[in-house]
């Protein structure tokens, strides 16, 4: 288990510095990507602090609160995109050959296809917003450990589900060969969790909650830092990620079983 | 004229054929206008009023916005860097045909579809506004909010064409076009009024052309100016259309005379 372990941590090093080098002989554009990220970052963040200077709370959340979800969404995806950004690219993978390769490789294709890709420039990105979550957290009340640890669980939870997710991507890419566009639904759909879900109207909240859990991925977390999450809630969510990446796996297996291979 | 208008054709054809991509993009869309929606609706409350708007105001400012996203922001500044990088445009600019006046064309089929099922998303979301939303009885204001937007759109066109023609000096010209609509965006206003801005960020922004895009055929369909005063501020749009456009169009023949048909 341990040398399994060490193989795939040798396999995503070695990937991750081709992806990193790779990013950093196109400098103009990389340059370009990061600081579009960068005014994403900033200009949301500027708003949420230009709004509170006008009112004091949103949907009864104060302006450190309602940083802290925001954040804790850039948190999530920021980590989606470092380590599963292989999924953007599956459907080229599938259709022109290399999946064939994977398959052939002594490594998981699921492995080599989803998280072989790492995005540099999230890298990079993810440093702010880690000392934004630490000015936030001294912003708020003392806190037990119990809770920062709470958020902590939460948060790998939430990045859980994601990969959960992008397997399922992947998994559509392998079967259909289409389904570029899926993946960009998720990213799209995910701008609602900048926002505590306790600003949508009860229907949309619902199926944030059940069907498509973006609230489960950004909201929770932070609602257990701010101890205002049951641990029925806490458990759903746990329950919820184990599911989905059982549900989502089995779905890639069947996926892989039946692909026929289609570039050539 | 003719040949611009079978493109226009044949683009609006290919457009409505790809009803998956066409459904992606515009659940992308809707997810973006329910947030924001839903976030202003929760900072508003009971509220009458937050920065100068009603809350009807402000739900017609966040509608408006899915709308002019779809008619302003669709573009084809990513197909036309592929189109350089690749060396596909040899095969246009040999034809009987401006490549910007194609690109226009198919520009124009694309924003035909998006605007079309903006419409209808922001009907949906209007029939569920409490409070309901802000229509001007004044054909007036229509008639300046239809001419802001159309010189908004085509503002666009040039300055994304700009942006896209660096892909004749580099290849890498991807990031910094991404970077730019990232920007325009919320420079724009386009995710939130301007007015949530400092003064002194608000006075900055005001010396671009920028604000006319979004934040300006808002105000004006909302009567927060006077008719002289939009009159005004379409002058000043028309002014920046005009710079835009000569600086594109020289742009990009020089860059036609550096062009090497790489990978062509």
């Amino acid at each position: 288990m341990r040398a399994r372990a060490r193989k795939y941590g040798r396999i995503w090093l070695r990937t991750a510095s081709m992806a990193v080098q790779a990013q950093l002989t196109y400098r103009l554009g990389s340059l370009g990507f990061l600081l579009g990220k960068m005014i994403r970052l900033v200009f949301f963040f500027a708003f949420v602090i230009a709004i509170f200077n006008h009112v004091q709370t949103v949907a009864g959340y104060s302006l450190a609160e309602t940083a802290l979800f925001f954040l804790t969404f850039n948190l999530v995806d920021m980590a989606a995109q470092i380590l599963f950004r292989g999924v953007y690219g599956a459907r080229r993978t599938v259709t022109e050959g290399d999946f064939d390769f994977y398959l052939i490789q002594p490594c998981s294709p699921l492995f080599r296809m989803v998280c072989s890709t790492v995005d540099f420039l999230d890298l990079v990105t993810i440093v702010p917003v880690l000392v934004m979550v630490g000015m936030v957290f001294a912003r708020l009340p003392p806190l037990g450990l119990g809770r920062y640890l709470a958020y902590g669980a939460l948060t790998v939870n939430a990045v859980v589900l994601v990969f959960a997710v992008h397997v399922l991507v992947a998994a559509l890419a392998v079967r259909t060969q289409e389904m570029e566009n899926a993946i960009w639904i998720y990213r799209d759909v995910m701008f609602m969790g900048k926002f505590p879900v306790d600003v949508y109207a009860r229907p949309v909240r619902w199926a944030l909650t059940f069907a498509l859990p973006i609230a489960v991925m950004t909201t929770f977390p932070a609602k257990a830092l701010l101890g205002i999450l049951s641990p029925a809630w806490a458990a759903y969510s746990v329950a919820l990620a184990a599911a989905a990446v059982a549900l989502s796996l089995r779905f890639w297996r069947g996926s892989v079983a039946l692909y026929t291979s289609s570039s050539s | 004229m003719k040949k611009y208008l079978v493109a226009y054709s044949i683009a609006l054809q290919e457009t409505l054929q790809r009803r998956s991509t066409l459904l992606m993009d515009r659940v992308g869309g809707f997810a973006v206008v329910l947030s924001l929606y839903s976030f202003w609706s929760a900072l508003l409350g009971d509220k009458p009023s937050f920065l100068g708007y009603t809350r009807a105001e402000m739900m017609s400012y966040v509608l408006l916005i899915n709308v002019l996203r779809a008619f302003v922001f669709t573009g084809r500044g990513w197909q036309t860097v592929s189109e350089i990088s690749s060396g596909r445009i040899s095969s246009y600019l040999v034809r009987p045909l401006s490549y910007h006046g194609y690109s226009l064309a198919l520009d124009l089929a694309q924003k035909t579809v998006h605007v079309v099922s903006s419409f209808v998303e922001v009907a949906v979301l209007a029939w569920f506004v409490r409070g309901g939303v802000f229509l001007p009885r004044d054909p007036a204001a229509w008639l300046l909010f239809a001419l802001s937007a159309a010189l908004a759109s085509l503002l666009f066109f040039f300055m994304e064409f700009m942006v896209s023609s660096l892909a004749f000096w580099t290849s890498e010209s991807g990031g910094p076009l991404f970077c730019f609509d990232l920007f325009l965006q919320f420079a724009a206003g386009a995710f939130f009024p301007l007015d949530v801005l400092p003064a002194a960020v608000r006075r900055l922004l005001s010396a671009t052309p920028f604000p006319y895009m979004v934040y300006v055929p808002v105000r004006v369909l909302l009567e927060k100016v006077s008719h002289a005063e939009a009159a005004r501020l379409i002058a000043v749009e028309a002014a920046w259309l005009a710079a835009f456009a000569l600086a594109a169009v020289a742009l990009w023949r020089r860059g036609v005379r550096s062009y090497a048909a790489e990978g062509g």
